[in-house]
């Protein structure tokens, strides 16, 4: 089957670049698939299914939208909140009505009122604000023949949002993780939080946090890479705390190998998220393929690992104690650690094996595909047998043949 | 207990699972359970027909019988284990092989339209969803489970079944090569022969039948076998146990099969197998120079084994008997045992 392939590839930073560059080899052991060239407006001609790589980041994604608006297709939906990416093919576009436009579609009157609202300044941007309550995912759903997620989390609520159409669920797969040799920031433990610094990763409850373990364990370290969002003042925060540069490492952007040289060194990997999109952490994914025990926020896509890998931590009142016992618990049992970094290993090797989910992915495709003409074929087959010996439709019987079907995936 | 034995059955044709399911009834019965043969005819083709053949299991209703509860089902292949039951329990001979490991060869069924590819990826679903369900799961073989296990993550407990019941006698050796396998394509007869062709000292016995036959006895007239070659066609009981007693070995190297009774009817009559390295399920009992000889999938492989076991009689019987050792552990009471449990 020939798939045209939309999707933000490398040199962009991106992680579903990443995401992108580490599935396509494993794809094409299973399906004819052409990456389309950034900025493309329609598949390739002869391609039998569009797939379109939609996420919340509208530099990365919006013309992907914009071919998606052209050619239906399968959506890989890597975030269910898009209120950024609508926000930025409308108002970044200049085009502030097609974002009252959207705001309408989705929210009503009320909607459209909170957009002017936003756009005349008198209220702060809704996609940094309240993303979760206004997601604008609407429009893709409209778009998509059928949906492939990476957590119940987005599933659950596109259907909640009324989407009919298939969704698969297949897990974001796991790099082979490198030989290459830790890198020498020292720590016991060395606790590693990798990823934009700001809010929303939850710094400020992770440095209130670390200040509260380190007090008991003076040798531990934080090693905190990425960039620092705008507004956000790591230095003050540090300062007032009182932790220095014996407690803190830093490093900013950094390339691929000296990420896993850095996340290899960790002893405890941190993903704090709040709000989420809905999105999968590709350095959380990256620290089970080397089999580190992790921290994570009790939502979204987090909260559904499983236990053995993941201390999950609530978002809220009592966020900052709970994180700080959990890394307590971590910094002084090895044994703990050791424990959650196997069954971490097994998680990356099995669920997220590369070859599983490339199969699984490319079945999705397939049945996205074709599944449609399928489903008719069988339907119209009992549904005929069925007539034929005077079972009708809404009869008792026909909503047992349809039970049946529905119980093994067959429609009905 | 009163048990259903779920079986597909393709209209006219008769092979390993008629006989297996069958003999399961009967074992189940002598032993004292209330056991009855259920048995659905199926057709996979054309197009969805696959599906819509499955889904007549769905609709089963084995929940009771004549007012009397059926208190379990055991289903064996692709589609029985499609049905409903509080108690499934699936002893799986094989899954619907083309929506796998069988697509994209010449035996494969669909095509690469993208109905056909969704298709295929119906079935599978199907699978996953339908032997989820089995209360517990069984496979006849290392080489089903495996395959069971790639394609769904679901995991079987390796369950082999004896061989049919046949007066089996270990008698000396006659000096020749004994087939017994369907003459079908996938058995390789033709290495068989055409390895005779290459090799001389012992001649071939070919019984069964099937719609290879004509072509196998071209290969055996063009490369002059005549009279080294001798196919039997359909026998009796009696007959083939035997030709097991007095053969000088077995072959049986069919690709990549699932289960395979040939090597243990071989091994019941003392006698060593020669298979091939992708013969799937048979290497679960074939060992080379343990119980048989494993080979490459040659004529010249397969020809020198058989000359050598024809020559080594010894060695053969030592081979042979290794192999009743193993057979004899695979008995109806410790499968029925565990099936049960």
């Amino acid at each position: 089957m020939r798939i045209a392939y939309f999707s933000p590839m490398p040199p962009e930073s991106s992680g579903i670049a990443d995401y992108s560059a580490l599935l396509v080899p494993a794809l094409r052991r299973h399906v004819e698939l052409t990456v389309v060239r950034r900025g493309t407006k329609r598949p390739p001609r002869g391609a039998d299914l569009s797939v379109y790589h939609i996420g919340n980041n509208p530099d990365a994604h919006g013309w992907i939208l914009d071919a998606l608006r052209r050619a239906p297709g399968a959506v890989i939906l890597h975030d269910f909140v898009l209120h950024h990416l609508v926000a930025g093919v409308t108002i970044g576009r200049g085009n502030g009505h097609g974002y009252l436009d959207a705001m309408e579609r989705e929210h009503g009157v009320v909607g459209r009122l909170l957009a002017h609202g936003v756009l005349d300044k008198r209220l702060p941007p809704l996609w940094e604000a309240r993303p979760e309550d206004f997601p604008l995912a609407r429009e893709v759903l409209a778009l998509a023949k059928g949906l492939v997620v990476h957590s119940r989390y987005v599933a659950d609520h596109a259907r909640a949002a009324g989407y009919e159409g298939p969704v698969v669920h297949v897990p974001h797969p796991a790099w082979p993780a490198p030989d290459v040799a830790p890198a020498d920031v020292g720590g016991d433990p060395l606790i590693g939080s990798f990823g934009n610094v700001n809010l929303s990763k939850r710094v400020p409850q992770l440095l209130e946090a670390f200040a509260r373990v380190r007090a008991e364990h003076r040798g531990a370290r934080l090693l905190l890479v990425g960039a620092t969002s705008p507004g956000f003042d790591l230095e003050r925060r540090l300062q007032r705390l009182g932790l220095g540069t014996d407690g803190i490492v830093r490093e900013g952007y950094v390339d691929e190998r000296r990420l896993w040289a850095l996340m290899a060194a960790c002893d405890i990997h941190v993903s704090l998220r709040s709000p989420t999109m809905g999105e999968t952490s590709g350095t959380a994914i990256r620290a089970l393929a080397l089999g580190k025990p992790l921290v994570v926020s009790n939502t979204g896509w987090f909260a559904e690992l499983p236990k053995g890998v993941a201390l999950k931590v609530g978002i809220g009142e009592h966020e900052v104690d709970d994180l700080a016992t959990a890394l307590r618990l971590l910094a002084r049992r090895p044994d703990v650690r050791a424990a959650m970094g196997e069954a971490a290993s097994a998680l990356a090797r099995g669920p997220h094996d590369l070859g599983k989910i490339a199969e699984r992915q490319a079945a999705a495709f397939e049945r996205i595909a074709g599944g449609a003409a399928v489903a008719d074929s069988v339907l119209h087959e009992v549904s005929e047998a069925a007539a034929g010996v005077g079972i009708a439709a809404g009869s008792a019987e026909a909503s047992e043949i349809a039970r049946r079907l529905s119980e093994v995936d067959l429609g009905g | 207990m009163r048990i259903a034995v779920l079986r597909p059955q393709v209209p006219f044709a008769r092979g390993g699972v008629e006989i297996f399911t069958d003999e399961l009834v009967a074992e189940l019965r002598a032993r004292g359970h209330d056991a009855d043969l259920v048995s659905v005819p199926f057709k996979w083709y054309p197009g969805a027909r696959v599906l819509t053949q499955a889904f007549l299991w769905r609709m089963l209703d084995l929940d009771e019988a004549d007012g009397r509860p059926i208190e379990m089902v055991i289903a064996t292949k692709f589609p029985s284990y499609v049905v409903r039951h509080r108690e499934k329990r699936v002893w799986l001979v094989h899954q619907f092989r083309q929506a796998y490991e069988l697509d994209g060869t010449e035996l494969g069924q669909f095509g690469e339209a993208p109905e056909d590819r969704a298709l295929r990826r119906q079935l599978q679903e199907l699978d996953r969803i339908a032997l989820g369900e089995a209360t517990r799961l069984f496979a006849t073989s290392q080489n089903v489970a495996g395959r069971l296990a790639r394609s769904t993550d679901l995991v079987a407990e390796v369950l082999p079944h004896p061989p049919q019941q046949l007066p089996y006698r270990t008698g000396a050796s006659e000096g020749f090569v004994l087939s017994a396998s369907r003459l079908d394509r996938a058995k390789r007869i033709d290495l068989l022969l055409e390895g005779a062709a290459l090799h001389t000292g012992f001649d071939v016995v070919v019984v069964s039948d099937g719609p290879d036959r004509e072509r196998l006895e071209g290969i055996a007239r063009a490369r002059g076998l005549d009279g080294r070659i001798r196919f039997e066609g359909r026998v009796t009981a009696d007959r083939l146990a035997e030709l097991y007693a007095t053969c000088s070995s077995v072959y049986y190297a069919p690709v990549d099969e699932d289960f395979g009774m040939g090597p243990y009817e071989a091994f019941r009559s003392g006698k060593p197998v020669i298979t091939t390295t992708d013969a799937g399920g048979p290497l679960d009992v074939v060992h080379d120079r343990r119980t048989g000889l494993v080979v490459e999938p040659t004529a010249a492989a397969v020809g020198a084994a058989a000359a050598w076991l024809h020559a080594h009689e010894a060695e053969a019987a030592e081979l042979g008997g290794a192999g009743k050792a193993l057979a004899d552990e695979v008995t109806w009471d410790r499968a029925i045992a565990r099936l049960l449990a």
